[in-house]
């Protein structure tokens, strides 16, 4: 895991959403989907409009994560009709870590989205991209990790 | 015939099924398909009207929408 100067906007009200979301949710881990504007560019500057729920369907939901394919299809056609790309994922650790595990890394499929990991214990919300490597060289694949900036903030 | 497959958040590939090369299968499968644009079964799903469809049967759609898979986790006892 590395940094990057890439950003990501999250506006106060969604940030205490998923929040909410992954107390509530606890011990289970929450996940669902960011909208809005996404900037791949290594400094890219992508910005959450909206976050969509999904249901956990792992079979082992206190420590995985999976969103079914079919309600994965449906949550991005909702996102398209508003105008939206999709800008990355949200997931809960509620036992932590505060920062993406080994199975996260093995099972990251999105190339320069953003993974959002809201962690309970130590309380930290933070985001990373997913950076894959090239065919030749699939070891280079890492999470970056990213700012998370408020609307308001400028560069 | 000609098969349009969208993968969602990135591009959409027009492709022709006679040309896309097979694992000794008569017919081309959608594996052989994901195959052709640089995609793994174990990275993403197919879907044909909005359903998940078995990546080692043989391609009967012109129309396919692939998603790559959203999914991880915690550390757990096993890692």
């Amino acid at each position: 895991m590395t940094g990057s100067t890439a950003e990501l906007v999250v506006p106060e009200a969604i940030r205490d959403e998923i929040l909410e979301r992954a107390r509530d949710g606890r011990p289970e881990e929450i996940c669902g989907i960011l909208g809005g504007e996404y900037d791949p560019a290594p400094d890219g500057r992508s910005r959450v409009r909206s976050q969509y729920p999904a249901e956990n369907v792992a079979e082992t939901p206190r420590t995985r994560y999976r969103i079914a394919p079919e309600e994965q299809l449906e949550l991005f056609e909702r996102l398209e009709g508003r105008g939206e790309e999709i800008v990355g994922f949200y997931h809960s650790h509620p036992r932590g870590p505060p920062r993406p595990s080994e199975t996260d890394a093995k099972r990251a499929t999105w190339p320069d989205r953003s993974y959002l990991i809201v962690s309970l214990e130590p309380r930290a919300v933070s985001a990373w991209r997913w950076r894959a490597g090239s065919e030749c060289d699939a070891t280079a694949s890492r999470f970056e990790r990213e700012r998370i900036v408020r609307p308001d903030r400028r560069r | 015939m000609r098969v349009t497959v969208d993968v969602k958040g990135e591009d959409t590939h027009e492709i022709d099924l006679e040309s896309v090369p097979t694992d000794g299968d008569a017919e081309p499968t959608y594996q052989d398909l994901l195959c052709e644009i640089e995609l793994s079964p174990h990275e993403v799903s197919v879907l044909v009207d909005g359903r998940p469809v078995p990546e080692d049967q043989p391609v009967d759609s012109a129309e396919l929408t692939v998603l790559r898979l959203i999914k991880g986790g915690s550390p757990s006892a096993g890692g």
